[in-house]
């Protein structure tokens, strides 16, 4: 599998008023799922279009193995995409859609029964693509992606409209395709979804580069780590009894408290030495939504 | 380049799109057909059977002088059996044209209209490619069609002819070149259509304005011209400029008689159409290679 590393370097795309993209540079990695997240309106989509050619940056480049998209020989089987405001003709079938595809990339017709039965849409193939529901759709857009078996898969909120199995499935598909050493590019606002898939993230806000890496260093660059929810009827004498341990507690408040720097046993095991109630005692892990509301507030969202 | 023709030409055949169309073909040429026929029918008989079929049961000594003289000019220019040959045989012009047009419309304004546009140039992110197959797609079919309404005409118009007394009258080239000339024309304005396509997006509008540019742009010419030549410039050849309208143009091209009195040749009713084929199919091109798919 020829390398697949995304490079987007300087990307700027001025409209009329707003700057959607503004200096955006950040590399994508093969073998590994990279989730693109930012607040709506932050230019992830203006991006994923200008990687592919369908936007025209006003500076700054974006390339896939090294070459921009349109020089690309055979694109479709380098790169498969889902993007927004891509669909099908009303009146023509999913499998047609998928057929007419396959003759434009010069792919065997069967690929188009092959990736139906991949994304399970094999039982309304021959229905008129009008009459699909939203995840339907969404399914139909992965399958025209995977038509090519690429090396780079770019994809714009995919799991937009997916039921619940449908996005577990999605899910298993992503980190599939990465095991198998492609690229994987996704951008979404399911950010549980997200800490869950990806490997790297890619946070813009306002057209700008937030942050880029390893979603675990991400997380814990802004967090201080884990921290344990305490609920208490006697909240100061459990206060009292954590004093001298370490822990930094902080009161929120109806007989909760928040304790850091040490763990839940340590707690209750002071607890119970102070014979102190518990009602309740939780280990929070610092989460990638807590972290990117964080790192992406106060700057304008939609501009 | 061939590939991407055999998926456009999958494209029209896995939608109504075709069927319409060829329904489309099929009835406008019948219909013309039927016209023209009984049109030739009263133009090949005498003068005095002409005028006594447009008086309406009145005498044709009480007619009016300018509409007596009208109608006999009239059929002096359409007594020749070669003309309406000529017409007969091209019936399938005068709305197959407009069609021809409307399905290079259909064939850009459709990835706009259904939102494939961005999947279609995903595929194939070199833009002068896909309108390129969308310009020979749209000829092609356009040709297609050529060849169907022209059979029509030919067996329907030479059945006529023995009918009336007279051979088919295909061994006169200018007939011939009638039928030839109006494949150009079918050609040329299904490249027009890519080109209006490529300017007005919208598929609503575009299909509108070439409809009514086409029906209404002779007429609108005829009166226009006439205005600037009665009141600014005094000269013929006002008149005969007509022709850079390209409905005018596509008329004067096809027909060996003349359309109106100032009619400049056939060739030059060529010239401008294939003038505005050569500029519509890269303006185009143009736009839709820097415009955002978005
Ligand atoms: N064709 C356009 N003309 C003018 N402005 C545009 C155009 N396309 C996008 N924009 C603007 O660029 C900015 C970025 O839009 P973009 O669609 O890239 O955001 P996004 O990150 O994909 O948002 P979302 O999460 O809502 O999908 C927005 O402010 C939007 O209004
Ligand atoms: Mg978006």
């Amino acid at each position: 599998m020829s390398d697949g590393r995304i490079v987007v370097s300087g990307l700027t795309k001025q409209y009329r008023t707003v700057t959607a993209v503004d200096d955006l540079s950040f590399t994508v990695e093969p073998g590994r799922v990279t989730g693109f997240l930012g607040p709506n309106g932050a230019g992830k989509t203006t991006s994923l279009r200008m990687l592919l050619d369908l936007v025209v940056p006003t500076s700054g480049t974006a390339t896939i193995g090294g070459h921009r998209y349109v020089d690309l020989p055979e694109p479709t089987r380098v790169v498969g995409a889902v993007l927004e405001a891509s669909a099908a003709h009303a009146g023509r079938t999913g499998r047609n859609h998928l057929r007419a595809n396959c003759i434009a990339a010069g792919l065997p017709l069967s690929r188009a029964d092959e990736v139906l039965e991949l994304v399970g849409l094999t039982p309304a193939a021959d229905r008129k693509f009008k009459g699909y529901s939203l995840g339907m759709r969404q399914r139909l857009g992965i399958a025209a992606a995977m038509l090519g078996d690429p090396a780079v898969l770019v994809l714009d909120e995919p799991a937009n409209g997916l039921d619940p199995e449908g996005i577990r499935w999605m899910r298993e598909l992503l980190r599939g395709l990465a095991a198998e050493g492609r690229t994987v590019l996704v951008s979404s606002h399911l950010l549980n979804e997200m800490q869950a898939l990806a490997d790297d993230v890619v946070i813009v806000a306002a057209g700008r580069l937030v942050r880029q890496g390893p979603v675990a260093d991400v997380v814990s660059s802004l967090s201080d780590g884990d921290h344990v929810e305490v609920f208490t009827p006697e909240p100061e004498k459990l206060r009292a009894a954590l004093q001298g341990l370490g822990a930094s507690v902080t009161a929120d408040g109806g007989g909760s408290l928040a304790v850091a720097g040490v763990t839940a046993a340590v707690i209750g095991r002071a607890a119970h030495a102070a014979d102190v109630v518990l009602h309740q005692l939780r280990t929070e892990h610092p989460d990638l939504e807590e972290v990117f509301l964080q790192l992406t507030h106060g700057k304008a969202a939609i501009r | 380049m061939m590939r991407l023709i055999r998926a456009e030409l999958f494209k029209l055949r896995t939608t109504n799109t075709w069927w319409l169309f060829a329904v489309a073909t099929v009835v406008s040429t019948t219909v013309v057909l039927v016209v023209n026929c009984v049109n030739a029918h009263a133009l090949l008989g005498t003068l005095d059977q002409y005028l006594t079929a447009h008086s309406h049961g009145n005498a044709v000594a009480d007619m009016p002088p300018e509409f007596l003289a009208r109608l006999t000019a009239e059929w002096t220019s359409g007594h020749d059996v070669v003309t309406q040959a000529a017409t007969i045989f091209t019936s399938g012009q005068l709305i197959g044209v407009l069609l021809a047009c409307l399905l290079g419309i259909v064939l850009i304004t459709g990835e706009y209209h259904h939102q494939t546009a961005t999947t279609t140039f995903v595929l194939t992110p070199r833009r002068t490619v896909v309108v390129a197959s969308k310009l020979v797609t749209a000829i092609f079919v356009a040709a297609l069609s050529w060849v169907v309404s022209t059979v029509i005409s030919l067996v329907a118009g030479v059945a006529f002819l023995s009918n009336q007394g007279y051979s088919s009258q295909l061994d006169h080239w200018s007939v011939v070149r009638a039928v030839l000339l109006n494949l150009a024309a079918y050609a040329l304005w299904a490249v027009f259509g890519i080109g209006l396509g490529a300017v007005i997006r919208s598929q609503l509008a575009a299909t509108v304005t070439a409809t009514v540019l086409y029906l209404a742009g002779t007429a609108a010419a005829a009166s226009f011209f006439e205005l600037i030549n009665t009141y600014v410039i005094k000269h013929d050849w006002v008149l005969t400029a007509q022709v850079i309208v390209p409905s005018v143009a596509s008329a004067v091209m096809v027909s060996p008689a003349k359309t109106f009195t100032e009619s400049p040749s056939q060739w030059v009713g060529a010239a401008v159409l294939i003038g505005y084929g050569i500029a519509a199919g890269p303006i185009g091109m143009l736009l839709l290679r820097r415009r955002d798919v978005a």
